[in-house]
């Protein structure tokens, strides 16, 4: 364990650890542009030089481990700083000045650092002009991701993490010296499941993310820790909203499931999440969904159930481990209703962890394992089937998207013949067949934990209340796969998280133990009695840290 | 004059490469003087430029495949140098020296002669794909400046006279 002093502070590190690390564990801060903590240390940017006592040169601080002993100077050298000034100036030769159109402002290091260290009196040598690539200053150079080549300032980032990361190894320099340039092989597109992260690493505006440019300023997101709803690996992520919108997923740092990356498809499942196609509770009468309210919806509802002859629930693996555990407890022990977890394989999906190991999906939902580790039944789509043609009562689909299946039309047959009871968001056709409509709200709206793949226990915060009023907007137009999104304006909507519905519904019954009223209560009440999460505590799950700025979340994260 | 003409495949021909036996039997060659197969990326590419002429994204792929490389990183090490052929080249690429000695030396005069002559300029093939002008810096010559070198052999201290009766001689042989 080295101990070190940089601009007079003395940290403590771990043998190995390079200065870039040890200065912000001192809490100080070394600019740099091509390192990244979890690609290869290259040093070519040259932008992190310090000055170290003893050593007549300057040093690049990503690749010179700290030792015991050692004296770094970095803000308070006059040497390293007139040295990255050169550097500075050597970058802003070439790069456009188009920060107010550049989609990568606000969360750009090169502009971040002009900002911090520039002095207002920086002049520059070049008398020449720009360098630029024509043809390249906005090109698809894959299905996901744009290049403005007059950008970039050649940090080989994307490379690296094509090349260590994806393992596609899909890009390239070419040329060389003042020409190199990025580009794929024979101009072929950038193909790479995991291409949104080229993008991400990159820290100009030199690849930005296709479905997301021009939508928001960086600076107005909000970001709000939550996890991919994606696949069972349990991605960390950050939901970006604001307004209601969400906008984007960025993956959140956790070495232990995806480091700092992020798969493609779990990126843009962020559009998903706008879409509420159901406002208010509906009940049908006479054949007809007619608008409820929610203190109408307790009584009749719990009267409804209680009087039911059977009851078959359909939970679904998207929901979260506090509403299964409630649904469980509720429906099933509480109402001897059957339940069951239908678990759909999806596509194979596969994540790197910080380790540089491969993670893969076994299934296509959040929290499969969360439902199997409490011991709740899970069924295929053809036992789903089977269970829906059971003896005829009443069914309560707790998440339509729980299963395709659910969609088909056996399903929908089976579920013609008795009351049914829906929860739903998107669309879906079993609200068609529903008596009882009820909205619920995106993962943006909810709160809870997941249990991962890896079997950690991982809570998602809560981004925003339920949108309300939801129309095609002008920020709609510019999201065509999504048929509706939230607006901003008006009230909250009154969709309500499965848990608020349940533990309401539990009160109603007179089921005080499970009358609960935040997820934090309900997953404590789980801790004491589930012996599969004894001992877990709510509060240091998923480490929920205050968001710091744009740069330490999405560069180092 | 001694100068071999160069026999560039067509694209077509070389849209798919497999090495055959000959050419594989001398890449094995190679990579046994080489710590890594990544080591002999270099020549390995000379191989394949003396066996088709230029590196197509074709030959580029196969290359890759037997030195487990990405093709996007062999393009880029492609790229990088100017002495590997991305395009068909003429059947003599004429490359003359624009540095210091050669300049002095008469050089100047040769270069716009050439393109006079040829009717191109540096960069270009003449439409009958027979010449190729590349203008290069230093050839390492400059005891017999000024220098042009066709195909692989150097031609020193030439002035227009010479350098004329060396493109009528090629130009006759066809």
């Amino acid at each position: 364990m080295p101990k070190l002093t940089i601009d007079g502070r003395t940290v403590e590190v771990a043998a190995g650890t390079n200065l870039i690390e040890a200065a912000r564990a001192a809490g100080i801060e070394i600019p740099f542009f091509c390192y990244h903590p979890y690609l290869t240390v290259v040093g070519q940017c040259r932008i992190c030089m310090v000055e170290i006592q003893g050593q007549p040169r300057l040093a690049v601080a990503c690749a010179t481990p700290a030792a015991e002993g050692m004296v770094v100077k970095s803000e308070t050298s006059e040497r390293a700083r007139e040295a990255r000034e050169a550097v500075m100036e050597f970058l802003l030769a070439n790069h456009p000045l188009d920060c107010p159109v550049c989609d990568q402002a606000g969360e750009c290091l090169l502009q971040d650092h002009s900002m911090e260290e520039q002095r207002a009196t920086f002049t520059t040598h070049m008398t020449e002009t720009r360098r630029t690539f024509p043809g390249y200053e906005s090109r698809l150079i894959g299905p996901h991701v744009i290049q403005n080549q007059n950008r970039c300032i050649h940090c080989s980032r994307c490379i690296r993490f094509t090349q260590e990361i994806s393992e596609t190894s899909a890009l390239t320099y070419k040329s060389r010296s003042n020409s190199t340039f990025i580009d794929t092989f024979d101009g072929k597109p950038f193909e790479d499941p995991m291409s949104g992260c080229a993008a991400d690493v990159c820290p100009v505006g030199a690849l930005t993310v296709r479905g997301f440019r021009f939508r928001k300023r960086a600076w107005k997101l909000r970001s709000t820790p939550s996890i991919c709803p994606g696949c069972s690996i349990g991605c960390n992520i950050f939901i970006e909203h604001h307004e209601r919108v969400v906008y984007r997923f960025s993956p959140r740092e956790n070495p232990g499931v995806n480091a700092t990356w992020l798969c493609d498809y779990g990126r843009f499942l962020a559009e998903s999440l706008n879409e509420q196609a159901y406002l208010h509770p509906q009940r049908r009468v006479s054949g007809q969904l007619a608008r409820a309210t929610w203190g109408e919806v307790f009584p009749a509802l719990s009267t409804e159930l209680k009087a039911a002859r059977s009851l078959r629930v359909v939970a679904s693996a998207n929901l979260s481990n506090e509403e299964l555990y409630l649904a469980r407890e509720l429906f099933g022990r509480h109402l001897k209703g059957e339940i069951v977890v239908p678990v759909f394989p999806g596509e194979p999906r596969r994540m790197k962890n910080g380790k540089r190991e491969w993670l893969t999906s076994t299934d296509a939902h959040p929290n499969s394992h969360g439902a199997r580790r409490l011991g709740m039944a899970t069924v295929d789509g053809e036992g789903l089937v089977r269970f829906l043609r059971g003896a005829a009562g009443t069914t309560v689909i707790l998440d339509p998207s729980a299963h395709p299946s659910l969609a088909s039309e056996e399903a929908l047959q089976a579920l013609g013949r008795g009351p049914l009871v829906a929860f739903a968001r998107a669309k879906h056709p079993v609200a068609d067949l529903a008596g009882w409509l009820l909205p619920t709200p995106s993962l943006a709206s909810n709160e809870g934990t997941f249990v991962s793949s890896t079997g950690s226990v991982q809570r998602f915060a809560p981004a925003f209340a339920p949108p309300g009023t939801v129309h095609r907007t002008a920020t709609g137009a510019m999201s065509p796969t999504c048929p509706t999104i939230a607006s901003p304006w008006g009230p909250p909507g009154e969709a309500r998280p499965l848990w608020v519905v349940l533990s309401s519904l539990a009160r109603e019954m007179g089921v005080a133990t499970l009358d609960l009223s935040s997820p934090a209560d309900i997953f404590a009440l789980m801790a004491r009695t589930e012996e599969s999460f004894a001992g877990v505590d709510w509060e240091e799950l998923g480490v929920q840290r205050e968001q710091r700025s744009y740069r330490e979340r999405q560069h180092v994260g | 004059m001694s100068t071999r003409p160069l026999v560039a495949a067509r694209p077509e021909t070389i849209a798919e490469v497999t090495f055959d036996a000959t050419l594989e039997e001398r890449i094995v060659d190679l990579l046994r003087r080489y710590p890594t197969r990544r080591a002999a990326i270099l020549p390995v590419l000379w191989l394949c430029q003396e066996r088709y002429g230029w590196i197509s994204p074709g030959v580029i792929r196969a290359v890759a495949q037997r030195l487990g490389e990405s093709p996007a990183f062999v393009e880029g090490v492609v790229s990088f140098y100017t002495m590997y052929y991305t395009r068909p080249p003429a059947r003599y690429v004429l490359q003359v020296c624009t540095t210091l000695s050669c300049a002095y030396c008469g050089g100047k005069e040769l270069v716009e002669h050439l393109k006079g002559r040829l009717g191109i300029s540096f960069g270009e093939k003449t439409p009958d794909g027979e010449f190729q002008l590349i203008g290069v810096q230093c050839l390492g010559a400059c005891g017999g400046a000024p220098v042009v070198q066709i195909n692989d052999d150097y031609f020193e201290q030439l002035d227009i006279k010479r350098l004329d009766g060396l493109l009528d001689e090629l130009t006759g042989r066809r």
